[in-house]
C-alpha cells in the first residue's frame, strides 16, 4: 500500500517505512524555538544535567514574541537568550531585527524545503506545511530532542482536503481556512495531518498556503500540510541553491477520510469570541463597535496579507474609535512591503506598524487591549487574555474584513469597499 | 509494573474539561506538580468527595474528548496520585502525551465503553493487552493497548524517570558528551 505525504517523510528520516499510528522516536532536520522558551529550556537542561546540545547545528532560535524588548526585565530576557545561545554553540540565532516570525522567515531563508520534518517548541509551526515540509509542535518536550535529538511521536492519521473552485472576490484564505475549521469534526481530525491538495492548488500561493495550514491547528490536528507543486518550486527556487525534490503523497495511500472542499463560498467568515472555532458568516456580527484592530501573526503577516490591508486602506482613513496596528510577519515583508508603497498606504490611513514577528498576538505585549474593549484582528486565537485583558471581546477575521472593520468603526463586510 | 489492574468502576461522561473538572483550575497556573497534592483534589469539579472514595487501581471509565481543554498536566497526575487506571472513548492530543508524561496506565479509543459498565462495577483491565472484563457483568471486551514504547515511559514512572534514564544511557554511549 501506499504512503501518505507524512508517512513518507518520517520513512525517509526513520530510513525504514513506517506507517500511521506507530510510536517512533524521529530525529528532525531542523528544531525551532523562540525566544520566550529559551530560558526555560536552558533551565530545564540543566536539571536535567545536559550541558550540550545533541545537534547545535539543527536548532534554530527565532525572536518574535517579544522582537523589541519593552522594558528592562525583557531587556535582561533578551540579554540571558544571546549568552544561552552561545554557551550551546547555537549559530542560527536570530536577534532583534534580524529574520522576524520563526514561523515564516525559515522558509524565506531555504532553511525549510519540501519533505523536512520539523519539530518546533511553538503550536503553529505546521505553517511550513505551505512549502511541503512536516512541522510538528511539542511544546516543553522539545527539551527532550535538545538534550537527546528525537522525543516520541505517534504517527498521525491524515485527512486529505481537496480543494477546488475559485475564491469569490472579497473571500480570501483565512475566510476557507475559518470555515473549514467549523465544518470539520474536531473528534476525526484530532492528532491528524490535514493534508491539502486538488485542482485549486495551482492558484493558491505560498503565502496563502501559510493562512490554510496554520488554522487546523486550533481544532486539534497535530499538522497540516500542502501536497508541494509548481507553485512552491517557483517560490523556493531563488531562495535554496540545493536541487528541490517534490515529495508527494502515493495515490494508493490509506487516508483517514477524503473530501473536497470548494473555495466558492458565499461570504467572509469571523471567529467571534471566544474560541477559533465559533465561526459565523459576517453577516451574523457585522456592525459590532470595534476599539482595537491588528493585521499581522504567523497567520496572516505575509505579503499578500500587507497587499490586502493596502487595497482596502488606499485613500481612506481609520475611524477615529479605533487604532489599527499591522505587523509584517518578517524583515523582508516589511521591506518589499516598503517597496511597493503599501508602508506609505498604512501611514496615510493613520494605522501603526510594529517590529516584525507576532505582533499583539503573543499575549498582547505589544498593543493590548484595555477591559472592556473589542477587537477584530487576523490573529491565531481569540480565547479570553490573547491580546492582554481577559475582560475583552475577539474577533478573528481576513485582513481585508480587518481592515474595513478599522475604516467603518464596526465589524464590516470588506466587499463594500471593493 | 504490574498492568493488570483490578477495583471498582468510577464513570464519567463526555468533555470532561482537564482543568476545571479533573482538578483545580488554578493548579495549572501555579505549576503545582506533587503527587501528594494534586490527588486530593482529583476529579473535584465532578465529584468533590472522589479522592475519599477511589481506591488504589480503581478505573475510571469515560466517554469522548476526556481531559480536554488546554494540555495542563495536573488533572492527570492527580489520577496518577490515586493510583487509577484509565478507559476512554477518546483523549485529545495533549491530554494523551500528558497521560504518558504523568505514567498514568491508560487505554484510548475504547468505543463503547460507556456502555460496557456502571459506577460501582467491579472491573479486570489489563493495560498491556487491552483486555477490558467486566466482573459483576461476565462481560469482556478488547481493546488497542497503547504501544509498547510508550507503556515502557509509563512503567518508568513518565517524563521525569524516563528522560533521566535515556539522558544516562546516551551518556554511557558517549552519544552526548559526560
Amino acid at each position: 500500500m501506499g504512503q501518505t505525504l507524512t508517512e513518507k517523510i518520517l520513512s525517509r528520516v526513520m530510513q525504514r517505512p513506517v506507517s500511521a499510528g506507530e510510536t517512533i522516536y524521529p530525529e528532525p532536520d531542523l528544531v525551532t524555538v523562540h525566544d520566550w522558551y529559551v530560558v526555560n529550556f536552558d533551565k530545564a537542561l540543566q536539571e536535567l544535567g545536559v550541558d550540550r546540545l545533541y545537534d547545535a547545528d539543527k536548532v534554530l532560535i527565532a525572536t518574535d514574541h517579544e522582537p523589541i524588548a519593552l522594558n528592562v526585565l525583557s531587556s535582561e530576557r533578551q540579554r540571558n537568550m544571546r549568552k544561552i545561545a552561545q554557551k550551546y554553540g547555537i549559530k542560527r540565532f536570530f536577534d532583534n531585527g534580524r529574520g522576524g516570525h520563526g514561523h515564516v522567515f525559515p522558509m524565506e531563508l531555504g532553511y525549510v524545503t519540501p519533505g523536512m520534518f520539523v519539530l518546533a517548541y511553538d503550536t503553529h509551526v505546521t505553517n511550513y506545511g505551505a512549502v511541503g515540509a512536516l512541522g510538528i509542535p511539542m511544546i516543553t518536550e522539545i527539551t527532550d530532542v535538545l538534550a537527546c535529538g528525537s522525543v516520541w511521536i505517534r504517527i498521525p492519521e491524515t485527512i486529505r482536503v481537496n480543494l477546488t473552485g475559485k475564491l469569490p472576490a472579497g473571500i480570501t484564505m483565512r475566510d476557507i481556512s475559518q470555515k473549514l475549521t467549523v465544518d470539520q469534526d474536531a473528534e476525526l481530525v484530532d492528532y491528524c495531518t490535514v493534508e491539502f491538495g486538488g485542482p485549486a492548488l495551482k492558484d493558491i500561493s505560498v503565502d496563502q498556503r501559510m493562512t490554510l495550514c496554520n488554522t487546523p491547528l486550533e481544532i486539534g490536528a497535530k499538522s497540516a500540510i500542502v501536497e508541494p507543486d509548481q507553485v512552491v518550486l517557483d517560490w523556493l527556487s531563488p531562495r535554496v541553491s540545493r536541487k528541490i525534490e517534490l515529495v508527494k503523497s502515493d495515490r494508493d495511500a490509506h487516508y483517514k477520510q477524503v473530501f473536497q472542499y470548494d473555495l466558492g463560498i458565499l461570504e467572509p467568515q469571523v471567529a467571534a469570541p471566544p474560541r477559533p472555532d465559533n465561526v459565523v458568516g459576517i453577516s451574523a456580527v457585522a456592525g459590532t463597535q470595534i476599539h482595537q484592530a491588528f493585521i499581522g501573526s504567523c497567520a496572516n503577516g505575509s505579503l499578500s496579507d500587507m497587499r490586502d490591508a493596502a487595497r482596502i486602506l488606499k485613500g481612506r482613513k481609520i475611524d477615529a474609535g479605533v487604532r489599527l496596528i499591522i505587523t509584517p510577519a518578517t524583515q523582508e515583508i516589511w521591506a518589499r512591503a516598503a517597496a511597493e508603497g503599501l508602508i506609505e498606504v498604512f501611514a496615510e490611513a493613520g494605522a501603526l506598524l510594529t517590529a516584525p514577528g507576532c505582533g499583539p498576538c503573543a499575549g498582547g505585549r505589544i498593543g493590548a487591549m484595555a477591559p472592556g474593549e473589542v477587537s477584530i484582528n487576523t490573529g491565531t486565537r481569540n480565547d479570553p487574555g490573547r491580546l492582554g485583558t481577559t475582560e475583552g471581546q475577539i474577533y478573528l477575521a481576513s485582513p481585508l474584513t480587518v481592515a474595513a472593520s478599522a475604516v467603518a468603526g464596526r465589524i464590516t463586510d470588506p466587499r463594500q469597499f471593493l | 509494573m504490574d498492568f493488570i489492574y483490578q477495583g471498582r468502576c468510577w464513570k464519567f461522561g463526555d468533555n470532561l474539561a482537564v482543568d476545571a473538572d479533573l482538578t483545580k483550575k488554578e493548579f495549572a497556573t501555579q505549576r503545582e506538580l506533587r503527587l501528594e497534592v494534586l490527588r486530593e483534589y482529583c476529579m473535584v469539579g465532578v465529584d468533590p468527595e472522589f479522592a475519599k472514595k477511589a481506591k488504589p487501581r480503581d478505573i475510571i471509565v469515560a466517554g469522548k474528548r476526556f481531559a480536554q481543554g488546554n494540555p495542563h498536566i495536573q488533572g492527570l497526575l492527580g489520577i496518577r496520585g490515586l493510583e487509577l487506571g484509565l478507559v476512554v472513548e477518546s483523549i485529545p492530543r495533549g491530554s494523551f502525551r500528558n497521560a504518558i508524561n504523568a505514567g498514568l496506565p491508560f487505554i484510548t479509543r475504547a468505543h463503547g465503553v460507556t456502555q460496557e459498565c456502571e459506577t460501582g462495577d467491579e472491573l479486570r483491565v489489563n493495560f498491556e493487552t487491552g483486555l477490558f472484563e467486566n466482573l459483576t457483568r461476565g462481560t469482556r471486551r478488547e481493546y488497542q493497548p497503547l504501544d509498547k514504547a510508550l507503556l515502557e515511559t509509563i512503567a518508568m514512572g513518565g517524563w521525569k524517570p524516563a528522560i533521566a534514564k535515556r539522558i544516562a544511557e546516551m551518556k554511557l554511549q558517549r552519544r552526548v558528551p559526560a
